[in-house]
């Protein structure tokens, strides 16, 4: 196998996820507040994207979702910057700044590099059991506005978004609601730096929510 | 073998030393007797005291299928109402939580104290001298309460609570005690899935300890690929019943399976969890050298304790099965927090995060099999189900507390479950035989 020198840049395979990040190093009392500032801003007023901003992020959010539905969980993991969250809120009625603060609440998913990369090895060790048969997704995302937003060297992109998913001797399930893209530079290539998925039936129970959103 | 299930209120026939026989997971008439019968005939999980802190506090909950209120009232005392109006059958509360010292019915404003009496009818000159008011509170359950955990019955023969819980209060009590004078709160989010699957498959599940090798490869191997042998779980690999981990019988239909004697240090075998390298290193800061027993009591206790026929408490999180239907089934897994002033809140910071990664990585493996096991028991002609593993291989013995106990895998609490679901589908919710 050859090995990648920037990773980052041309790509993962499994081997590489296995041992690319086995610590949890950087989510901490000051990551959580960054989180709870960013649920401020996504209230703010968005403004609809211009062309360069589109070419930027709304392509990069529509091949993330691309990517998700061809299963390609490897090459999605080379979107995000190397001290990711990937978050879904556990409640509804946001914003609600006690109950929406993953610091203090439990959350469908909130996965720092580490446990992504743990859900990607999980989802392709073949024997478990909730994804055999697997789940098949197909994302639609629009309404994209870009917010404003204090931190320096960020961007933050808010969409609407349509998940249906399809597992065999299961009805389709129908998921909605908004995303909320946090982007950075990182060697020179945009990252995701942070993504939260607020689903309208977060607080709902789930059948079964092991594919990603 | 022609198997009549619902005209006779005897079921004897349908469990058999070893076995028991499919139409318990699958037919709606007894699903029916069982919402009746089973919740509420015996002292069945209602709330956490935590969830109702302050007085006038309420939650919303179900008892089997009937929607209830349980709430504290202005001397801090806890009731379980009927959620239906006495007038015309509305339900009176529609929160899920709130605070408040009178439920007034939307329909046609009669409204209620939160203990129960009916307190205002509007146009009230409209009844005459038949009307009794007195008469037309709410209906009301038992209830008391251990440690936080509130429980309710419609019957009103059963022994108090603490008494009934038998030794599962004392293993409440190691649960609770971890970290001495520590107080637990839930309000920290739920993690709910539904299971197109009968509510027993869950029970059963719960006190389990053949599965965990089997139904949770993804798990094990995920784990062992990426960080080593060691962490998390590794004690359900190989023959389980050579270990250490043992399953007992905590009478009225309770059972427990306890792994703690596999736990060498709780910290350094919990599963990964985000924020794991900060929390540590300033938890180690802050405690000196109490920092071992504070970054313990982020992982789970090592302990399932199952509360028939409703509550699970499994690692650090209380489950509570909450059935839909014959078919279906939710379960709401209630994330907990430990608030103690001599424990830094670093340690829930974790335990939040640490509370995910099961539901992420091992519950959902389960209830996949939970949906194929309601699959194929919808097949009649393949009639019984197994419960009789290690029922005559000698293997069992009177454990700590007088319990019956015998090893992980020993089907034990399913012959416990039966016994006791047996008791209680045959009488009726208030007590005395049907
Ligand atoms: S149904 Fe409640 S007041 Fe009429
Ligand atoms: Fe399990």
């Amino acid at each position: 196998m050859s090995i990648n020198t920037n990773l980052i840049k041309d790509g993962f395979t499994l081997e590489d996820i296995l041992r690319d990040t086995l610590e949890s190093n950087y989510i901490d009392d000051s990551y959580y507040a960054k989180l709870r500032n960013d649920m401020d801003e996504w209230e703010g007023k968005g403004t609809v994207l211009n062309e360069e901003e589109r070419q930027a992020y709304e392509s990069l959010i529509i091949h993330e979702n691309w990517l998700l539905d061809r299963r390609a969980f490897e090459q999605w993991y080379q979107l995000y910057s190397r001290e990711c969250v990937y978050w879904v809120p556990a409640v509804g009625e946001l914003p609600d700044a006690e109950r929406a603060d993953p610091q203090r609440q439990v959350t469908i998913a909130f996965d720092d590099r580490r446990r992504m990369g743990d859900r990607i090895v999980w989802l392709r060790t073949g024997v478990a059991y909730s994804q055999l048969p697997p789940s098949y997704t197909s994302h639609v995302s629009a309404s994209f506005v870009r917010l404003p937003t204090e931190k320096e060297g960020e961007i933050k992109i808010r969409s609407q978004f349509i998940v249906q998913e399809m597992r065999g001797g299961h009805a389709i399930q129908t998921f909605s609601g908004w995303m909320g893209h946090v982007f950075v530079e990182e060697g020179g290539v945009i990252k995701i730096d942070r993504k939260v998925v607020c689903l309208l039936d977060a607080p709902r129970n789930h059948h079964n929510l092991t594919f990603l959103l | 073998m022609n198997i009549i299930t619902t005209s006779e209120s005897s079921f004897g026939h349908l469990i058999e030393e070893g076995r028991v026989h499919r139409t318990l997971y699958t037919d709606t008439d007894i699903f029916r007797l069982e919402m009746s019968r089973v919740f509420g005939g015996t002292w069945t999980y209602l709330a956490h005291a935590s969830e109702l802190p302050k007085p006038n506090d309420f939650v919303r909950k179900k008892l089997g299928l009937r929607p209830v209120i349980i709430t504290r009232d202005r001397e801090g005392k806890f009731h379980g109402l009927l959620n239906r109006c006495t007038h015309r059958g509305a339900t009176i509360c529609r929160q899920d939580e709130g605070n408040a010292r009178r439920f007034t019915c939307p329909y046609h404003n009669w409204s209620f104290t939160n203990t129960g009496e009916l307190a205002a009818v509007p146009l009230e000159e409209g009844y005459g001298p038949s009307f009794k008011k007195e008469e037309l509170g709410l209906g009301k359950l038992r209830v008391e309460s251990y440690r936080g955990f509130i429980f309710g019955t419609l019957n009103k023969e059963l022994p108090d609570l603490k008494t009934h819980l038998g030794p599962s209060a004392e293993l409440l009590d190691e649960w609770l005690d971890r970290w001495p004078g520590a107080e637990l709160q839930l309000r920290r989010g739920q993690t709910r899935f539904t299971c197109a699957g009968n509510w027993k498959l869950i029970y059963d599940n719960a006190a389990d300890g053949y599965h965990p090798g089997y139904s949770h490869a993804s798990l094990l191997r995920m784990r062992k690929d990426r960080y080593g042998g060691g962490v998390d779980m590794q004690w359900a690999l190989g023959n389980v019943d050579e270990g250490l981990q043992t399953v007992s019988d905590c009478g009225n239909g309770g059972t427990f399976i306890d792994q703690r004697a596999e736990i060498i240090r709780y910290w350094d075998q919990s599963a990964p969890m985000p924020g794991e390298g900060p929390y540590e290193r300033i938890i180690s800061e802050k405690m000196g050298d109490k920092a071992d027993a504070a970054l313990d009591v982020v992982m789970g206790s090592g302990m399932n304790i199952n509360i028939f026929p409703n509550l699970l408490i499994i690692g650090n999180q209380i489950q509570v099965i909450e059935p839909q239907s014959v078919n279906k089934t939710n379960i709401n897994w209630y994330a907990t927090a430990l608030v103690a002033d001599d424990l830094p809140d670093e340690v829930n910071s974790l335990r939040m995060r640490l509370q995910e990664d099961f539901p992420s990585f091992g519950e959902p493996d389960d209830l996949a099999n939970f949906e194929e096991c309601q699959a194929g028991l919808e097949i009649e002609e393949v009639e019984w189900i197994q419960t009789g593993r290690h029922m005559d291989t000698g293997k069992e013995y009177i454990g700590a507390k007088g319990m019956l106990s015998g090893p992980v895998s020993d089907e034990l609490p399913l012959r416990v479950f039966w016994k006791e679901w047996q008791k209680r589908i045959e009488q009726g919710n208030t007590g005395g035989t049907k």
